[in-house]
């Protein structure tokens, strides 16, 4: 469909004043703007954001000056593990059914316990392809998959980045003080 | 046969071998302090890791660079490639050779080893004694734009060849109203000795106070000149990639990036010998002219780079502030604005200084009288037509009603002037007229 003339909003600029025009004021309001920011971030002062990573964290900040809210971080997974300290995982394929990336392979066993069907033999995600949507953590029907508030995850090659069922049981071990089910 | 060897000669050589270093070291520390300045007015803390307070990042970032794959593309001039960030650096680099750093020294007299005895001498400390060095100043510092215009050609990269081409058609704008200020300047000293102008100042007040006018001229054009904020559009990230250096790596995109301080400490020192009298600071006595000792010489020789430092870390200010001015405003600065008020000043000064009134408060009133006329004929003269509007109603994108509007592909006529496909020209013409509107 065509636009009409008076379709059009038309949004002017205001006028400019002398003293804009000028320009010259304006650019000694802006130096004033800039060096006042330079003086009181001098030195990591009053106005500096920077959070020095490897020494200071978003952990021990709070929410209001830029900390991690932990409820919502969307960090390294974990297998959660039940009373018994089983796995929780009922190998029902949800996960890796919604998974945007492709990241999450099962292999599903018959269980040996009595309380259900299924279980993973093998659980595996490939944290290099993971997006860290959380929407497995959304699908799981028993709670087993969660996201913990872990971030600074690192390995050396591609294959060590690949978590299986152990090494995700075990994120759940050190994780479920900071972050309980 | 070593007749030429006397104390002037081993004065210049000796400046020559520091200060090549000092400037070299300068522009790595340049980069250092560019990076602390913009962080902390963006808020951010800036380079703090490689040694204390990250003093070394400039060395780090050097040896990146060496480290670097030195890249050439294909299509690339061999020649003028590798050429161009040699041609850019070399005038950044002589350009300081008539910068009087330190004045005259008079020298003792001693001994040396197969030259015998060099005899006392009133020197100049500066590496070349050259009376006429402000004009060399003006030659040299309009040479680097050819590094820049060559190494955007030799590229074969339209974004390249684009900020080539936006660096030459700035120098030729801007070195007019630079001209006219030197030659206010000029036209008021009465010389174009470097050293001579720095004696004038230190007795009848810096030329700032005489000439503000010029002196803002003067810096807007050193600005362009060296293609720094808020007139970089030869590298405009935004639109050009990274411009006339967009194909540049390794040690050849490292001059280039060493060329722009280097060219911001030659047009900083040339603004400071013009306009900030030199190494001379009021009521020192030890920066004064008439002081000819050896302290006298180092005292002028640290003024003169501190203020130096002082205007780089100004026009550093300057780049985090504002914002990249779009090109055709940065044409109309120098062709609407610029020419015609350093035009006035020029014409305003030889007048006065025909009719002899020299002194600087005369020149300042004179300077406040052509500002006041400036600002209150502005808003007389006639405003350029800015944001163009076009009415819809009839274009292609808004058929008025009842009319057909036949949308084809545009370059059907342009098809038919191409090489090889002669239409006849009824064809051609029925074609065209396909193209227009046709109103039922």
């Amino acid at each position: 469909m065509a636009i009409r003339d008076d379709e059009i909003i038309r949004i002017d600029a205001p006028p400019m004043k002398r003293g804009e025009r000028v320009y010259i004021p304006e650019l000694a309001k802006g130096m004033v703007v800039t060096m006042r920011h330079f003086f009181t971030s001098f030195g990591q002062g009053r106005t500096s954001r920077t959070i020095q990573y490897p020494e200071e964290r978003r952990e021990q900040k709070s929410v209001e000056d830029g900390g991690q809210l932990a409820q919502n971080f969307r960090g390294v997974h974990r297998l959660n593990r039940d009373e018994e300290g089983r796995v929780k995982c009922v190998a029902c394929m949800m996960c890796p059914t919604i998974c945007p990336a492709n990241c999450i392979h099962i292999v599903a066993a018959e269980s040996p316990w009595d309380d259900r069907e299924k279980y993973p033999a093998k659980f595996e995600i490939d944290e290099l392809r993971c997006i860290f949507c959380g929407m497995c953590e959304e699908a799981c029907p028993v709670d087993a998959i969660e996201l913990t508030t872990e971030y600074d995850v690192i390995g050396l090659t591609r294959q060590e980045m690949v978590f299986d069922k152990e090494k995700l049981l075990s994120i759940y071990d050190v994780t479920i003080d900071k972050k309980p089910m | 046969m070593l007749d030429f060897i006397d104390a002037q000669f081993l004065v210049s050589v000796t400046v020559i071998l520091i200060v090549i270093h000092v400037i070299l070291l300068t522009v790595a520390y340049l980069i250092y302090l560019e990076r602390k300045i913009s962080a902390y007015i963006q808020d951010r803390i800036g380079p703090n890791r490689v040694g204390p307070l990250g003093l070394l990042q400039p060395i780090a970032d050097g040896l990146k660079f060496m480290l670097k794959e030195d890249y050439r593309p294909t299509g690339a001039d061999k020649i003028l490639f590798t050429m161009a960030p040699l041609i850019i650096i070399v005038p950044a680099l002589i350009g300081w050779a008539v910068i009087p750093w330190g004045g005259y020294w008079v020298t003792p007299e001693f001994d040396l080893p197969l030259l015998g005895t060099i005899e006392s001498q009133t020197v100049l400390v500066a590496a070349a004694n050259v009376n006429i060095g402000v004009i060399y100043l003006l030659a040299i510092a309009a040479m680097g734009v050819y590094g820049v215009t060559l190494g955007g050609w030799a590229s074969n990269n339209k974004y390249s060849f684009f900020g080539g081409l936006r660096a030459s058609a700035g120098m030729i704008s801007y070195e007019i109203p630079l001209g006219i200020a030197i030659l206010t300047i000029l036209l008021t000293a009465g010389s174009v000795h470097p050293q001579r102008l720095i004696e004038i100042q230190s007795y009848e007040g810096w030329y700032i106070l005489a000439h503000p006018i010029a002196a803002l001229t003067f810096f807007v054009c050193i600005l362009a000149e060296a293609n720094r904020a808020p007139f970089d559009n030869a590298e405009a990230e935004q639109e050009l990639v990274g411009g006339y250096h967009t194909e540049y790596s390794s040690m050849r995109f490292a001059l280039f990036f060493l060329a722009e301080y280097a060219h911001m400490i030659t047009s900083s020192a040339f603004l400071i010998l013009l306009f900030f009298g030199g190494y001379h600071l009021p009521l020192i006595g030890l920066t004064h002219p008439e002081s000819t000792g050896l302290l006298a010489v180092l005292a002028k020789c640290s003024v003169f780079f501190f203020k130096v430092l002082l205007i780089i870390s100004f026009q550093m200010v300057i780049r985090w502030t504002v914002p990249r001015i779009r090109w055709d405003q940065v044409m109309k600065l120098a062709w609407n604005d610029l020419i015609p008020i350093s035009i006035a000043i020029i014409v305003t000064t030889s007048v006065f200084v025909y009719v002899g009134w020299t002194a600087w408060w005369q020149m300042l009133l004179m300077n406040l009288a052509v500002g006041a006329v400036i600002l209150a004929i502005m808003p007389l003269l006639p405003k350029l037509e800015i944001n163009k509007r076009i009415p819809l109603a009839g274009s292609r994108f808004n058929p008025l009603p009842g009319e057909q509007v036949r949308t084809m592909a545009t370059g059907l006529a342009a098809q038919d002037d191409a090489p090889g496909a002669e239409g006849d020209a009824t064809r051609r013409s029925q074609r065209v007229s396909d193209i227009q509107p046709t109103l039922r």
